[in-house]
């Protein structure tokens, strides 16, 4: 019964399944089929002789690496404070273009070039800046602010805050613009009735206008959330091996201790962490869908 | 009175000044770096312009196969990414309900999958098919990051699109490809070009798979990579002016037409 069912739907609808079938097959044999593979790579105890063996040895070993917790640490650190400054600066300069200002155009038009940036670039162009060398140095110097230049790339706090500010470059006016979109949305009038109510700048922005924006904000995060924990070029140039982040800790693991099954462990957790991360957020903004634009 | 007026202004044009100067000065250092007379700019002097490093650039034999390579790659996988997706995207916008919700999240579902981990087994797939190091191999890869991406913004230019115009179009007879062929896609052809656009962009900055893909063959993002860890700033910026001046041409012609695309997250950081 199911078959003929299913028989006869196929022959309804075969035009539509074999326009379709293309992109599927290419999803499944190229994307979904390859992450089973690291999924299975990552629990091969055999490694590279042949068959396979379920355990956790790879695992043990990364987790015993002296630079996994840091890589993790560093990955969760640079993610929610690159959003969260992300979003507040995005939406500070959506709020100030969505009002009929002077020269708005011009300044939408300069703020947005970063997207016509590749990040490879953006991150030579960091390095001009984060060099010990660079740009920020010597104007720090010139300042009489710092005596000795900061080894913006040596490691600690300093590193972290300049792949961040890398990150808020290239990634704020992305932001920006999918907030700019969600307040074009809300209409005037909401506006009109919350001054007729005498509520001031301060409220209407608090209880009107963040509410109404809600669906753009939880856009925002998630597509940037999940790219910000892929974060890969930016540390690659600006941190090295001093502050890895998961995704050069895998590059590495593979490149350089040329060990393709604790490469494939990381890459595992990366995306359990990443999977996570969603829907901790989903679940805790109480949102069911992702709204399509 | 006035003052009131006056203090927010200046905070606001303050403020966004402040940005932009933030926003424009690394791309400003980029250009002044790779027309700067070496001498002059190690030492601290008055920016001297010169074309010292484009020369270098051009005449070192390292800049015209990345380029190939690049622009090859980029343009085939431009061209086969709206060809597969396309046809996927148009029948994806029909779906309705839960059965469309499942078949879009599949292809969401994709952008979490961190490309560290993907380039891996691809990498030794490649390898295995023969492909390793070559145009082919790094097209096949970079279709797994733009495929969905393009997908993405083509399901919304179909959803935009009438759905009368179809229904009239069966009803004078045509059949079902008839009607895509002929009414639909001539209809969807602004969305179609951004879908190569965004093809091309996401090909030729593209940097994972092909670090995982490559060995001498570089393609131009690699190159920067690889003058930006020499340590040589002329040649590092000079190249990442040549990468950059596409994607700044594209983004800037053509932003009213990207905009869609960007704010369905078609782009990654």
């Amino acid at each position: 019964m199911k078959t003929a069912k299913t028989i006869s739907f196929i022959k309804k609808h075969y035009f539509e399944i074999s326009l379709a079938l293309p992109l599927f097959l290419y999803l499944v044999l190229f994307t979904y089929a390859p992450v089973m593979q690291v999924i299975a790579m990552s629990f091969d105890k055999s490694g590279s002789r042949p068959g396979f063996v379920f355990g956790f040895h790879h695992y043990h070993l990364i987790f015993g690496h002296f630079q996994f917790a840091k890589a993790f640490f560093n990955t969760v650190f640079i993610a929610v404070c690159g959003l969260f400054l992300e979003l507040a600066l995005g939406l500070y300069v959506a709020v100030q273009l969505n009002k009929r200002i002077k020269f708005r155009g011009m300044i939408r038009s300069l703020y947005i070039l970063p997207l016509g940036i590749p990040t490879i670039v953006a991150a030579a162009n960091m390095r001009y800046i984060f060099d010990t060398n660079g740009f920020l140095n010597s104007l720090l110097m010139k300042l009489n602010m710092i005596t000795l230049p900061v080894d913006w790339g040596g490691g600690g706090f300093v590193t972290l805050f300049a792949v961040v500010v890398a990150d808020m470059w290239k990634v704020t006016p992305l932001v920006m613009l999918v907030l700019l979109a969600g307040l074009q949305n809300i209409p005037e009038d909401v506006y009109e009735a919350a001054r007729m109510d005498g509520a001031g700048p301060w409220q209407t922005f608090r209880h009107i206008t963040l509410p109404l924006l809600k669906p753009s904000i939880t856009m925002a995060v998630v597509i940037r959330g999940i790219d910000s924990f892929r974060i890969f070029e930016l540390p690659l140039v600006l941190a090295g091996k001093a502050e890895p982040v998961l995704g050069t800790f895998v590059y590495a693991e593979y490149h350089e201790a040329l060990n393709p099954y604790t490469s494939a462990a990381a890459s595992v957790i990366l995306l359990l962490l990443i999977l996570f991360c969603v829907a901790a957020y989903l679940s805790l903004t109480g949102t069911k869908d992702v709204s399509y634009p | 009175m006035k003052t009131n007026r006056i203090l927010p202004a200046i905070f606001l044009y303050g403020s966004l000044g402040l940005i932009l100067l933030f926003t424009c000065i690394p791309i400003y250092l980029m250009v002044k770096i790779a027309f700067a007379d070496p001498g002059a700019f190690m030492n601290d002097q008055a920016f001297e312009f010169t074309f010292e490093h484009l020369k270098a650039v051009f005449l070192s034999g390292n800049l015209w196969p990345a380029l190939r390579k690049s622009f090859t790659v980029a343009c085939a996988t431009a061209f086969l990414s709206t060809l597969i997706a396309a046809p996927g995207a148009y029948v994806l916008a029909k779906i309705p309900g839960r059965t469309g919700y499942f078949f879009l999240m599949a292809i969401f579902f994709t952008r979490m999958f961190p490309e560290v981990g993907i380039a891996l087994p691809i990498s030794l797939n490649v390898a295995r098919l023969g492909l390793f190091d070559t145009d082919a191999g790094l097209v096949l890869a970079h279709l797994i990051r733009v495929l969905p991406l393009v997908a993405w913004v083509l399901i919304g230019t179909f959803k935009s699109l009438p759905k009368d115009i179809e229904e009239a179009g069966r009803m004078d007879g045509c059949s079902k490809a008839q009607v895509l062929w002929r009414i639909v896609l001539p209809v969807a052809r602004p969305g179609i070009m951004v879908g190569l656009i965004f093809g091309f962009l996401n090909s030729w900055d593209e940097f994972i798979y092909a670090a995982y893909l490559s060995l001498m063959n570089k393609t131009l993002p690699l190159t920067v990579f690889y003058y930006v860890n020499r340590g040589g700033w002329f040649l590092s910026s000079m190249y990442a002016l040549i990468v950059t001046i596409p994607v700044l041409f594209f983004t800037y012609f053509f932003q009213r037409y990207l905009q869609s695309g960007y704010l369905s997250g078609a782009v990654k950081g």
